[in-house]
């Protein structure tokens, strides 16, 4: 519910109906329902579903997995009667960097630190959008790290790497410790 | 009512130690600060700023997280007001009449306004809350297993109503949240479920990175693509006091707001989404003249944040007494109690009473500091929400990034919240809101451990719940709610509710 759609865009799209070559969406939406129930299923066959004392492991996720089966397939039939919104385009550009930004976090924190981590979070990241300018990101980048190692690890005491310590590991490279 | 006055005296003696007064202070200035950035909401703020409490003692830790949750609460107002983005759904209905009065340069008035308010609804919540905490949790110890899971479930089909669009795609939310729930080691048997023998996953998954990803990233996703509708008002603020002829015009609303709010904030099931939508329907039909809403009606501001603040309060009833999030929020706080080794239900308050009261006071505190803070700081918000949103989203991913990765130090943490980053950015594009998988995965541990308890008393027979006269009105209460759901002719008055007209 926190989120910044408007209340009831659900149904008042414009893009409402399905045009040539575009798919419903709620198709979509109960076929993904379908899929993770399969895999929730497929994931859970071992399990006892009833033990002598009472319910086994997998009695609440075989019987959730198949509810979910179920009402995907409701859905999927009500998108087929029922003329439903298409699937709007996402900007792959944004899901790449700010998603890869955190991945590089990820992979650099340990061995490298805040120092290193931060700014190139930041500035791969700004990626993301179009108008931003490496001018403007960098400095910003140099001093938003700095806000943080002040605030996160000497403020707060968060026992969180500032400096590198090594080099990020790589395949078939050697990490070098410092 | 003699002993609610010792209790809150005791409460009071918690909270006002200059420790507790700092770190109520330091939650509330950060929780704004954070909770101002458009498209970040109160779970996101909570999510990224739970680290913040780790070096506190428990007490001092949820005082602050209070802190913390009403601050982002406010700053969402804010920004709602000025820049016309709702950090939540229920901020959506202040941006109707609060943006509109920011544009005819009545920006300090609305935000006044919402201020006073919310600080009235404060109080009255807080008394609330302190009136029904001990009975209730009287009550919650006739609760046995089946009662919790009845509740429970009654709780989740009130999220089905609640839930915005599509009822049968938010049925599959909470589905699919429950099923989530059980991945990772089942505690009963010690089998792996849904593990598919991923090492990092036999521990179950975090709440906080369930919420981090599809409330922090897959927000800032969606909010790049709906680019720039942010209408900044850049003119004068105006006074923040409102006038007298404007305070007694609210008055009223305020109350009717604090108490509608305050009542739905208690039921299971995020009620207390529903408190400024009812509050601002409420004042339109009592005006004299309905035509001015939508065109900066004080009224439209005052009553509904009265009932956000009153429903975001009494919303801890629920939580405090029984030991049942009703919505992600409160989820939230379940998983930093449980850091600070807290089990959250009806043994608080006898066990723990210090806890249970500071807790209680330091809400009131909370709720006037948030006036004392805000009204002079408007200036830096509104400073801060200038700048712009190209600079604002790299400088959110770092904070988020440094917030997951600081929970238990694991990179892996970071690289999970990615992945529930880009789950949940394709929920939003298949028309899913993501809001009800939290309480579905939430309530779903919770529900399978009642289920097991209640069959292992029985010995695997369901009629317990049946024959228990609580978990049989809780369940056909469950029932009745879904059934209303679904009829059509409801469902469309729903429609209506959710216009906010």
């Amino acid at each position: 519910m926190e989120s910044n759609e408007p209340i009831g865009a659900d149904r008042g799209s414009p893009d409402r109906g399905s045009a040539e070559g575009k798919v419903p969406r709620d198709l979509v939406a109960g076929l993904f329902a379908i899929a993770v129930a399969t895999l929730g299923l497929w994931g859970t066959l071992e399990l006892a579903f009833r033990t002598p004392a009472g319910i086994g492991p997998g009695m609440m996720p075989r019987t959730t997995a198949l509810l979910l089966a179920a009402l995907g397939a409701l859905l999927v039939v009500n998108s087929l009667l029922a003329r439903s919104d298409v699937i709007e385009r996402g900007a792959l550009r944004g899901v790449v960097f700010i998603l890869g930004a955190a991945l590089l976090f990820a992979w650099l924190i340990r061995p490298m630190g805040l120092v290193v981590a931060g700014p190139v979070a930041i500035i791969f990241s700004s990626f993301a959008d179009a108008d931003s300018r490496l001018r403007e990101i960098i400095p910003f980048a140099i001093v938003m790290t700095a806000v943080s190692i002040v605030l996160f690890s000497w403020g707060l005491n968060l026992p969180i790497p500032v400096w590198p310590t090594a080099t990020p590991a790589v395949p078939f490279l050697p990490t070098i410790r410092f | 009512m003699e002993d609610m006055l010792s209790n809150l005296g005791l409460g009071f003696s918690v909270a006002l130690t200059w420790k507790n007064l700092g770190l109520a202070f330091i939650g509330c200035l950060i929780g704004t600060l954070i909770g101002v950035l458009p498209g970040v909401g109160p779970i996101a703020t909570i999510a990224m700023l739970l680290p913040l409490t780790y070096g506190v003692d428990p007490v001092g830790a949820l005082i602050m997280l209070a802190g913390i949750y009403y601050g982002a609460q406010y700053g969402g107002s804010t920004t709602a007001i000025l820049i016309n983005i709702p950090g939540e759904a229920t901020s959506v209905v202040t941006t109707l009449d609060g943006h509109q009065m920011a544009r005819q340069g009545r920006a300090g008035t609305a935000l006044g306004i919402a201020a006073i308010g919310s600080f009235f609804a404060g109080t009255v919540a807080t008394i609330m809350i302190a009136a029904l905490g001990a009975p209730l949790t009287k009550l919650a110890l006739l609760f046995g297993p089946a009662d919790y899971f009845a509740l429970m479930v009654l709780g989740l089909m009130f999220a089905i109503v609640l839930a915005r669009g599509s009822i049968l795609k938010a049925l599959i939310m909470i589905v699919l949240g429950v099923l989530m729930s059980t991945i990772g080691t089942d505690l009963e048997t010690g089998e792996e479920r849904l593990v598919f023998g991923i090492a990092n996953l036999s521990d179950g998954i975090e709440f906080t990175t369930i919420a981090m990803g599809m409330f922090g990233f897959a927000e800032i996703l969606r909010n790049l693509e709906a680019r720039e509708q942010r209408d900044v008002v850049k003119g004068k603020i105006g006074r923040l006091l409102p006038s007298w002829a404007e305070l007694k015009q609210s008055a009223m609303p305020i109350v009717r707001g604090t108490f509608i709010g305050g009542t739905l904030g208690i039921l299971p099931g995020n009620g207390a989404v529903l408190g400024p939508f009812a509050s601002y329907s409420l004042e339109k039909k009592a005006a004299k003249d309905p035509s001015r809403f939508g065109r900066g009606a004080i009224e439209g501001v005052a009553g509904p944040e009265a009932a956000n603040n009153a429903g975001a309060q009494t919303s801890f009833i629920p939580l405090l007494t029984l030991g049942i999030p009703p919505n992600a929020v409160m989820a939230l706080m379940v998983g930093a109690m449980t850091i600070h080794g807290i089990v959250p239900g009806p043994q608080i308050i006898t066990k723990q009473p210090q806890l249970f009261w500071g807790m209680i006071a330091s809400m009131w505190i909370g709720n006037l500091m948030l006036l004392i803070i805000n009204l002079p700081l408007i200036g830096l918000w509104v400073r801060l929400l200038t700048v712009p949103y190209r600079l604002m989203f790299p400088a959110i991913i770092l904070f988020c990034c440094i917030g997951i990765y600081s929970i238990n130090n694991q990179p892996f943490d970071v690289v999970m919240v990615v992945v529930f980053g880009l789950f949940g950015y394709g929920l939003i594009k298949l028309g899913y809101e993501p809001a009800p998988l939290l309480l579905g995965f939430v309530l779903g541990k919770l529900m399978e451990e009642k289920l097991r308890q209640a069959l292992a008393i029985s010995r695997g027979s369901l009629l317990p719940f049946m024959e228990r006269p609580l978990s049989a009105s809780l369940l056909i209460l469950a029932v009745v709610v879904l059934i209303v759901a679904l009829l059509p002719m409801i469902n469309r008055r729903r429609d209506v509710v959710f216009a906010g007209d």
